[in-house]
């Protein structure tokens, strides 16, 4: 199993949920996040007030996946995502010893 | 057969079974518990009444309490020792799967200690039969103890009821030690009932319609009932002292329909019991589609979900309002600070309404017949936040028939109603207006979301009550502390005509109750009705509907673009059109998410709110010249105008070729064409002007040929007439007519006070733009007169823009407002020998925020000349504070 997160668009992520629906996967963790990587951030100005925008919003969809879905995940995530701009976020992999559901204490890839 | 259940058997034929009209015996006390409650719900299911369901229950654990006391306490001892029922048990309100709670009273200790055995045999074996037991053992100097700690004991006694033992140890509880600790006590023990009452509406957000609700808990549950039910006993047993009116029982119909509402509430509860085979008292969306398909608490029959939760709300709202009206009616433990600010509040009566207690009265009853009158007591209830008296709402209610009748749909509405949106109680007063079934008689196109429950994982109230929560929300911003929330309700204050937003909030949602999935459409077709039937003025109703059409747009921009796109704030500028009407749609969409559900706008949520608002505002005075009016492309706002001037065509699209876009954006067609009226009289009158009055400021709209040093002119103009410029606007079309407008304040009160001096104002104007009258005089007896210090000091800060605009530089202005401010930066560029071509002036506070388009040449402003006018300007605005500044 692999732990995939993915720091996204917050425009995008409508359309990256429905793309790994569409893929398979059905469960996610979905939080609104601040952060910046090689984009920085910029200064506005509203009537006169500075606003220091360094920290951007973004989204960070957490998911366990089987390792048979990972590839496709990635696939559908970078689809749905890119803009080919800066500031269109990265995914992370980690692997994962084991799940349990709460519920009936399935392990492993069931447990998903 | 085992011993125990032979044992049973012998209880049973002994005892049990001669009080039962089919005695079997090969019955144990558990199968004789399980046969009786299959046989309730058997009952329940074939008549539906919670009543006897309840009672009938109670009377089965009654036997068996009774049985059990007979095998193992009469066989002890049962002087000094007695077995009372407490909470709904002592109620003789049993529900299926309800707790049942026992008092064990003792006499004395050494009784209490020895009676300890057979105690927990009772309460064992009512376990077993499959009866969750809660028990209590107290002598009578517990029970006559008051412990702060433990107010809910003394509360549940409330509620005993004697079952067997020594009745005369059970009397002496009741008759003598009862009254007396409440005689004792009932101030803190009303204040602590209600305190613990407000905590637990207060966790269920101080509202009734929740979309699954809780029946027993929340707010209008059975639990308020209980309430009111101890505040009655304890105002009986209390009788020595005088007790608020309503503390006492209510009128025999509101008793009528506060016992319709607990018989619904009950036979509900029963339903969901016997439904998920525990103590269940959520009304689950499942559970609401079956309590519906089976008419539960109802005669109806089959009926559909939502008309099923319809009455559950009326019923709740009733309970809720009873237990409400007496809670308010219990003084907190307040300080008497608290008490003096209660009593000055009340001085806030007047010839129609009286204030007692925090609670409004009418001063003639025959008001509660007349619609205007109570129209007018609304508003005071928005403006001041006090509750409806007892009294008031029982005579609104027995004049229902002649009120509902004679509720004006018009103008007349109108006229109340935009005075009351904007007060800041408007949504306790709309809730009052609704739970009185006024608000639907006024505007009946609300009816269409009256209580109605929306299913999905994301809204948490009826529509209707969204709708108030919304309105709420924006009038808490005022005084919010919330530092992400503060920008928010700067831009409230900030708002020309609020009563529109807060029209269109009322409104917004209202196509949610009609069949089809385009809620924003049905919605608009609702309120274009509404603002019709009321006759709001043109632009208002374009506003309020454009409010409701587009109130999905900002929150679909936030989740589906990228709001630092250019592009993205390009299109929402173009489709909001005004800065106005962006701020409003802001707002709109900040309180129709927050009003979702508590948690739904995160400081994450508001903060891109506000970035996209913040890209958007500064969008549009960075473009005004970048979008011009084209006379062979007409767009809608023209052909609008063009209509009502079908045989003046060609003139007008000549008058608006050149003009900015945001000109026809910003100006009603009215007021277009009466620049265009002006503008055709400039032959014979090269000076056009018009003066009128807008929201408690005037406006001037000076119409006339482009010249040098115009706007500085004008606003030497209105500073010399001690006039306060809050907003200005200056646009020129491609044949250099100008269409100059200021918004002021009379500070003198100059022109209201002397009409003469209107007359007097405008030919002021004219001579000194016709050169036939000197500015200067005017100017200096001002500069002598203004000597008043700022209360605040705002740093200058000057930005110039070159990328924004195609053809000007862009210089923005924010500095410290104060007299003459805007003649002293127009006449500092004028003499820098620039050109205004757009000036768009605002005034928020002390803060003055201007924006000019400027040329020199016709061309951008070079580095040296903007450093030029930067030291000018910065000179000039030092030296034109006052030295006490």
């Amino acid at each position: 199993m692999t732990k995939l997160e993915a720091v996204i668009q917050p425009s995008k992520f409508e359309d990256v949920k429905d793309a790994l629906l569409e893929i398979g996967v059905e469960g996610m963790t979905v939080t609104e996040v601040r952060g910046h990587g090689r984009q920085k951030g910029h200064t506005e100005f509203y009537r006169g007030r500075e606003y220091t925008v360094d920290v951007l919003p973004k989204v960070k969809i957490e998911a366990v996946l089987p390792d048979r879905l990972v590839d496709s995940a990635i696939q559908a995530i970078t689809n749905a995502a890119r803009t080919g701009k800066i500031g269109d976020g990265k995914i992370f992999l980690s692997r994962i010893d084991d799940a349990i559901r709460i519920r009936n204490d399935e392990r492993g890839e069931t447990a998903l | 057969m085992s011993a125990v259940k032979r044992r049973y058997e012998r209880i049973y034929l002994n005892s049990v079974y001669r009080t039962m009209s089919s005695p079997a015996t090969d019955y144990t006390l558990r199968a004789y518990y399980r046969q009786e409650f299959e046989r309730l719900r058997g009952e329940f299911e074939a008549n539906g009444s919670g009543e006897s369901s309840v009672r009938d229950r109670t009377a089965v654990v009654d036997k068996l309490a009774l049985q059990l006391w007979e095998q193992h306490v009469v066989t002890c001892a049962s002087s000094g020792f007695a077995l009372a029922a407490l909470g709904g048990f002592g109620r003789r309100a049993l529900f299926p799967y309800s707790d049942v709670d026992l008092l064990f009273l003792a006499e004395n200790e050494a009784l209490r200690g020895r009676m300890k055995d057979p105690v927990r045999r009772i309460c064992q074996e009512m376990w077993d039969i499959g009866l969750r037991v809660s028990p209590t053992t107290r002598t009578l100097d517990d029970c006559a103890r008051f412990d702060q700690d433990n107010v809910e004991f003394t509360i549940s006694l409330l509620d005993c009821r004697f079952l067997t033992g020594d009745a005369g140890i059970f009397d002496r509880l009741r008759e003598t030690v009862l009254p007396q600790l409440v005689a004792r006590e009932s101030d803190v023990l009303v204040q602590r009932l209600a305190e613990v009452t407000r905590t637990r509406h207060l966790r269920f957000g101080n509202t009734t319609f929740h979309l699954e609700p809780n029946l027993k808990d929340g707010p209008g549950g059975l639990r308020d009932s209980h309430v009111s039910r101890w505040l009655g006993a304890i105002a009986a047993l209390d009788s020595g002292r005088k007790r608020p009116e309503s503390l006492s029982l209510q009128h025999d119909s509101e008793r009528n329909e506060l016992m319709d509402a607990i018989e619904f509430l009950s036979a509900s509860r029963c339903y969901l019991h016997y439904r998920a085979k525990r103590d269940e008292n959520l009304i689950s969306w499942e559970a609401q589609e079956e309590l519906a398909a089976k008419g539960i608490a109802t005669n109806l029959g089959t009926i559909s979900s939502a008309e099923w939760m319809r009455l559950y709300f009326r019923h709740a709202r009733t309970n809720y309002r009873n237990t409400t009206q007496l809670l308010e009616q219990v003084p907190g433990d307040r300080s008497s600070l608290y008490r003096s600010f209660q009593h000055w509040r009340s001085r806030v009566s007047n010839e129609e309404f009286s204030v007692v207690d925090g609670r409004v009265y009418l001063q003639q009853a025959v008001g509660a017949r007349d619609p205007f009158v109570v129209l007018r007591l609304f508003t005071f209830i928005a403006r001041h936040g006090f509750a409806l008296s007892l009294e008031t709402e029982r005579r609104l209610k027995n004049a229902y028939r002649a009120l509902a009748d004679a509720m004006p749909q018009d103008a007349r509405l109108w006229e109340h109603l935009r005075e009351l949106l904007v007060l800041p109680h408007a949504a306790e007063a709309l809730r009052v207006m609704h739970s009185l079934n006024l608000l639907t008689r006024a505007i009946p196109e609300f009816e269409t979301i009256d209580s109605l429950v929306l299913r999905d994982l994301y809204h948490r109230y009826t529509v209707d009550e969204h709708s108030f929560l919304s309105i709420e929300v924006l009038h808490r911003l005022k005084n919010n502390d919330v530092e992400w929330l503060q920008p928010f309700g700067e831009l409230l204050t900030e708002l020309e005509r609020p009563d529109r937003l807060f029209l269109a909030l009322l409104l917004h949602d209202t196509g949610k109750g009609l069949a089809g999935t385009d809620h924003v459409h049905n919605s608009l077709q609702l309120a274009a009705a509404t603002v019709e039937r009321m006759g709001l003025p043109p632009d208002d109703a374009q506003t309020v509907c454009f409010l409701i059409a587009t109130h999905l747009e900002m929150s679909s921009t936030l989740r589906r673009r990228d709001i630092y796109d250019p592009e993205t704030v390009r299109e929402l500028a173009s489709k909001v059109g005004t800065p106005e009407r962006l701020k409003m749609l802001t707002l709109l969409t900040l309180a129709d998410i927050k009003s979702v559900n508590p948690e739904a706008l995160t400081p994450w949520k508001a903060e891109n709110l506000w970035r996209l608002y913040a890209g958007t505002a500064n969008y549009f005075d960075r473009s005004v010249d970048e979008e011009r009016f084209h006379a062979e492309v007409c767009t809608e706002q023209v052909e609008r105008v063009a209509a009502l001037l079908p045989k003046r065509r060609s003139q007008l699209l000549k008058f608006l070729d050149g003009l900015p876009q945001r000109y026809l954006m910003s100006h009603s067609p009215d007021q277009v064409i009466q620049h265009l009226e002006m503008a055709s009289h400039l032959r014979k009158e090269p000076v056009q002007l018009g003066v009128r009055r807008v929201s408690g400021q005037h406006e001037l709209t000076v119409v006339t040929a482009e010249r040098a040093g115009l706007f500085s002119t004008l606003a030497g103009i209105l500073y010399g007439w001690g006039m306060d410029i809050t907003k200005a606007s200056a646009f020129s079309n491609r044949a250099g007519v100008i269409v100059d407008s200021f918004y002021f304040k009379d500070r003198f009160h100059t022109l209201e006070l002397n009409p003469p001096e209107r007359e007097r104002f405008k030919k002021s104007v004219v001579e000194i733009l016709m050169h036939e009258a000197p500015l200067d005089p005017l100017l200096e007896s001002r500069l002598k007169a203004d000597t008043k210090p700022a209360k605040l000091k705002v740093e200058t800060k000057l930005r110039y823009d070159d990328e924004s605009s195609p053809g000007s530089t862009l210089l923005e202005v924010i500095t410290q407002d104060r007299p003459g401010l805007l003649y002293t930066i127009s006449s500092t560029l004028a003499n820098e020998n620039c050109s205004i071509e757009v000036a768009l002036i605002d005034t928020e506070g002390a803060v003055a925020h201007d924006v000019f388009y400027l040329t020199r040449d016709r061309m951008k402003l070079t580095r040296e000349q903007q450093r030029a006018i930067e030291w000018a300007l910065t000179t000039e605005l030092s030296d034109s504070l006052p030295s006490n500044w």
